[in-house]
């Protein structure tokens, strides 16, 4: 489904160049649950990135479903990233004026016309199955971390992404909450969702069904 | 913020200028008739075996009064005209001493020689009379006499406090009790016209009134006008430069109060571009997010400003007879250039935000 073939990444600060990734290759097959360990500075979450297409790779081929989407230009990237791609992140980003459905719906208000009602329905409904029933219309700064955390689940769901990209999704929250959110991670891979998770926590690691541990930018 | 109060400042600027302006004109405008009208004549130079005789006027035709005063009040450009003063001269004895008569209607003459000041009061009645300040010292005669003249007698109300003009040689009647003694009925010397002359040109009403009027002297007083003119331009203009540096200094603070914002939401734009939004929809959003502040700065800054308006003029005391008039179309006006101008401030900042990558973006998270 996902195959990332020596795959380099080099950062420059100062004048100074960093090799984050050293001809990395991995392939994900659909429906995986896979999880990317390792210590802060590793390149796990810079791997992530170039594999949600986030970040372009300097050098190596990234091919989904056969296609090099190293040399897809940046419309294709933004179709990708809209239907197929969904990423969740440490600080569960939350546009903070738009309430816990309006976030949900995000992917869809790239246009003035409002979301269609079926739209909203789904929205709710994924709300609901995150466990958020009733909690629609509140703003994030209204919702706790791992509540907000669920809001970013769910518009992972809405969107019916192919593949979830999540980095460090529990690393802000407490053990419990943690927990939880870890658990619908878990139930959305069993729905056939491909999920490709960085954390540090080797607990949350064991859930996947695969785990590839990293560090200086290779997989040890 | 900053363009609510910039919109408010230029608004209440506007306003206070408009107010001012009319004010002015109307002010100006009491200082003398800028059109002349008279009978056309012919000039004669008559000089004899050396001797010169001077100018005589031949050929003159008395204007009619009443004729002579709708025609000008039937002009196209009717609502510039503030007064018609319609008078007539005649010349007559005083005891020994030759005197010009001039008969005026009151009620038109005073609104434009509201620099005459009188040791008493102007008539109130046909056989009152006001009488020049060097006229009245060569007769003898002050405030409270009585004098004859076209064998009529008259009670002399006033006397003119010196103008330097020819009004200190001249004792003024009422037009129709002289053109009753003097067997002169409806008829006039000349007229003095005042007229409100901001934005349209003299040389329009004169010719206007010269289509009514074929066979009249009509001659513009340009430099009274133009005088007019350029006092009312120059408050005009004025406000104009301030309003231009208070517009320019409130889009540099929009395309700065951007430029923060972009950087402060590096993280909802990685977060939008992450969800597939385009550059150009990044852009979009920012521009019509500017948009829309700037036409509500565009609405409370016009509101605000027409309220201060009041304010200001109240505190300068120079809006007499003027006061600020609510504008539907300015306000649209207003709205519609303030909206393009955040849009153009923003447009710079809202690009740079919308061409960060995600993954530079991302790094704020």
């Amino acid at each position: 489904m996902l195959q990332a073939i020596n795959i380099n990444k080099i950062f420059k600060s100062e004048g100074q160049e960093t090799q984050v990734l050293k001809n990395i290759s991995l392939e994900i097959p659909q429906g995986e649950f896979l999880s990317i360990v390792g210590r802060s500075g590793s390149g796990k979450t810079t791997l992530l990135n170039v594999l949600s297409t986030l970040v372009r790779p300097d050098d190596g081929e990234l091919l989904y479903h056969g296609d090099d989407l190293t040399s897809l230009p940046e419309s294709g990237l933004n179709r990708l990233r809209y239907a197929d791609f969904s990423v969740i992140f440490q600080f569960h980003h939350l546009v903070p004026y738009l309430t816990a459905l309006e976030n949900t719906l995000l992917p869809f208000m790239s246009s003035l016309k409002p979301a269609p009602r079926e739209l909203v329905d789904k929205a709710s409904d994924c709300l609901g199955r995150v466990g958020l029933a009733g909690k629609e219309n509140r703003l994030p700064g209204n919702l706790s971390g791992g509540e907000q955390q669920r809001v970013a689940i769910a518009r992972a769901l809405v969107k019916s992404s192919r593949i979830l990209f999540a980095d460090e999704p529990t690393g802000s929250l407490d053990k419990k909450t943690g927990a939880e959110i870890m658990d619908l991670i878990v139930d959305l891979n069993s729905e056939g969702m491909t999920v490709v998770m960085v954390t540090h926590d080797p607990e949350y690691a064991k859930l996947a069904g695969r785990s590839v541990n990293m560090e200086d930018g290779v997989f040890v | 913020m900053v363009f609510t109060l910039g919109v408010m400042s230029i608004v209440a600027l506007y306003q206070v200028s408009l107010v001012i302006g009319s004010s002015m004109e109307k002010k100006l405008s009491t200082y003398g008739a800028n059109i002349l009208i008279s009978p056309s004549n012919e000039t004669l130079s008559v000089s004899y075996g050396g001797f010169h005789l001077g100018d005589m006027l031949y050929n003159v035709e008395p204007l009619s009064e009443k004729h002579t005063v709708s025609a000008v009040k039937s002009i196209e450009l009717k609502e510039r005209i503030s007064s018609v003063a319609p008078k007539l001269v005649a010349t007559t004895k005083i005891g020994d001493t030759a005197v010009a008569v001039v008969g005026v209607r009151w009620e038109n003459e005073l609104p434009i020689k509201s620099y005459w000041a009188t040791n008493g009061e102007f008539p109130s009645s046909p056989d009152e009379i006001v009488i020049g300040s060097k006229a009245a010292e060569n007769l003898g005669i002050h405030t409270g006499d009585t004098v004859n003249f076209f064998g009529s007698p008259f009670r002399v109300s006033a006397v003119l406090y010196p103008t330097g003009g020819d009004d200190d040689n001249v004792i003024l009647t009422d037009l129709g009790a002289l053109q009753t003694i003097t067997n002169r009925q409806d008829e006039v010397s000349f007229l003095e016209v005042a007229a409100l002359c901001s934005g349209c040109p003299i040389d329009d009403i004169v010719a206007q009134i010269r289509k009514q009027l074929p066979g009249t002297d009509i001659k513009a007083l340009s430099n009274v006008v133009n005088q007019r003119m350029a006092s009312i331009t120059f408050v005009q203009r004025l406000v104009l430069s301030i309003s231009l540096v208070i517009l320019v200094t409130a889009a540099t603070m929009v395309g700065l109060s951007m430029l923060s914002a972009v950087n402060e939401r590096k993280k909802d734009i990685g977060l939008l571009r992450s969800l597939g939004y385009s550059k150009g929809r990044v852009f979009f959003i920012f521009c019509l997010e500017a948009g829309f502040i700037g036409i509500l700065s565009g609405i409370i800054g016009y509101f605000s400003g027409f309220a201060a308006s009041f304010k200001a003029l109240s505190l300068l005391a120079m809006a007499e007879g003027a006061s600020p008039v609510f504008d539907f179309n300015h306000l649209l006006i207003t709205c519609s250039i303030i909206g393009v101008i955040t849009v153009l401030a923003a447009s710079y900042p809202a690009w740079k935000g919308a061409s960060i990558e995600p993954s530079q973006a991302l790094m704020a998270l």
